[in-house]
């Protein structure tokens, strides 16, 4: 398949392996983020570590959408679905996150009218199929999905759908970059950067963290050879002493971004002042709300929700694996009481979530050589 | 995905994954999008068209 079966070839691959492995310094131990949870699925899927020196570490980082909703969202969306005449709409993998009651399936099961959408697109439809009903779509994700939900609202208010409107969650990926860069117990030296986020955003604003972190950042696509070659690019720069972002993913990721998604973005939303992430806590300007031309299509003004902050379990230590401070297995109730089947936490649910990628691919495969 | 159809009136077109499955997209994103393009969706919204951007 064209822009995919060139990005797996074995034989450069382990060329390029080659190359990383003649990089890294010995005595050093080398620490980079995959931001994105797209990147933390093709690692593990690939074997991507495999192949890597025993010294190079890979970290997961806070990029995948469902993982970094937490419970008290959930909850909120999980009474907007149980109100008389609600039809509840969102993506597939939400619809399994827990919230402090159980998760939007359980709501299902119970008999709220909760449906699983492709796109918002598909929840204006049923909207218009609908019209003696409320139809609210739960908007999650970054940059790459915002987009989307934009444009669904300004088609729902052009066409004038009374009986739609969102419940948004959408956050930004630089608020949480820059806290994770502050954090005393995180060392990085290095970020794969987001591609499809960066499709949107481009490449301008992560060039905040070579300027005051001095780490480098190389945005990358999402195929075996993509991300290999996004970590010789790191180490490169690491080798020459350089720091700046790079882009890997050209193909895809034009330097300034779509400037169309971003006036989309900036007409539809605006920053909210506080946003509470899974695992991260509170972080200034992070999340999205509607702006106020669109204020009659915001679910959050049009019900009623608790908005109670709801702390996660105490066994879950997602928190600790979105902010890359343990790995997957080192969680406590990893493949024990949180599975795939049963998830405690949201880094299991979502197929891009580091627990659940571990679980479904790397599990049998922990231990390797020291190169 | 494959552009199979465009509807530029209504800023959509019928888009076709590699197996076949298909879905209406978004198009208001990207500049002059017509058939056999290949595009980059998201949530049911192109947002690159992936010859252009080699």
């Amino acid at each position: 398949m064209k822009f995919v079966d060139e990005f797996r070839d074995a034989e450069l691959g382990r060329a390029v392996a080659m190359e990383i492995m003649s990089l890294v310094e010995p005595g050093r131990h080398y620490k980079l983020m995959e931001v994105c949870g797209g990147h933390t699925h093709s690692i593990y899927k690939y074997g991507i570590d495999d192949l890597l020196p025993a010294n190079v570490e890979l970290v997961h980082g806070p990029g995948c959408p469902v993982c970094v909703i937490p419970m008290g969202r959930v909850d909120d969306g999980i009474a907007i679905a149980h109100q008389k005449g609600v039809i509840f709409t969102c993506f597939g993998d939400m619809m399994r996150v827990p919230g402090s009651d159980g998760s939007l399936l359980d709501a299902k099961a119970a008999g709220a009218d909760i449906r699983m959408v492709y796109s918002p697109l598909d929840a204006l439809r049923i909207a218009k199929q609908n019209p003696d009903r409320e139809v609210v779509f739960f908007a999650i994700g970054f940059e790459t999905t915002a987009p989307s939900t934009a444009l669904t609202l300004k088609r729902a208010q052009a066409e004038g759908v009374p009986n739609f409107s969102v419940m948004c969650s959408h956050v930004t990926i630089v608020p949480p970059l820059r806290a994770l860069l502050e954090s005393p117990d995180l060392r990085l030296d290095g970020f794969i950067g987001p591609g499809h986020v960066s499709t949107v955003v481009g490449a301008r604003p992560f060039q905040f963290i070579p300027a005051d972190y001095r780490k480098p950042v190389v945005i990358a696509g999402f195929e075996p050879l993509d991300i290999l070659q996004a970590i010789e690019m790191i180490l490169r720069q690491l080798a020459d002493g350089r720091c700046e972002v790079e882009n890997q993913y050209k193909r895809v990721v034009p330097f300034e971004g779509n400037l169309r998604a971003l006036e989309v973005l900036a007409e539809v939303f605006e920053l909210r002042p506080h946003f509470e992430w899974r695992g991260l806590g509170f972080i200034s300007h992070s999340g999205l709300r509607l702006s106020e031309a669109y204020s009659d299509l915001d679910a959050e003004v049009r019900f009623s929700v608790p908005g109670v902050r709801v702390a996660d379990p105490k066994a879950c230590q997602c928190g600790e694996v979105l902010k890359g401070v343990i790995k997957p297995w080192e969680c406590k109730v990893f493949g024990t009481a949180c599975t795939p089947e049963r998830p405690i936490g949201t880094c299991m649910v979502s197929s891009e979530g580091a627990c659940a990628a571990y679980y479904n691919f790397g599990r049998f495969a922990r231990e390797r050589e020291v190169v | 995905m494959t552009v199979v159809r465009v509807d530029e009136s209504r800023g959509l077109a019928l888009c076709e994954e590699a197996d076949g499955t298909r879905a209406t997209v978004e198009i208001a994103l990207i500049e002059s999008v017509a058939p056999h393009d290949t595009v980059l969706v998201h949530a049911g919204t192109a947002l690159t068209r992936l010859e252009h951007a080699v």
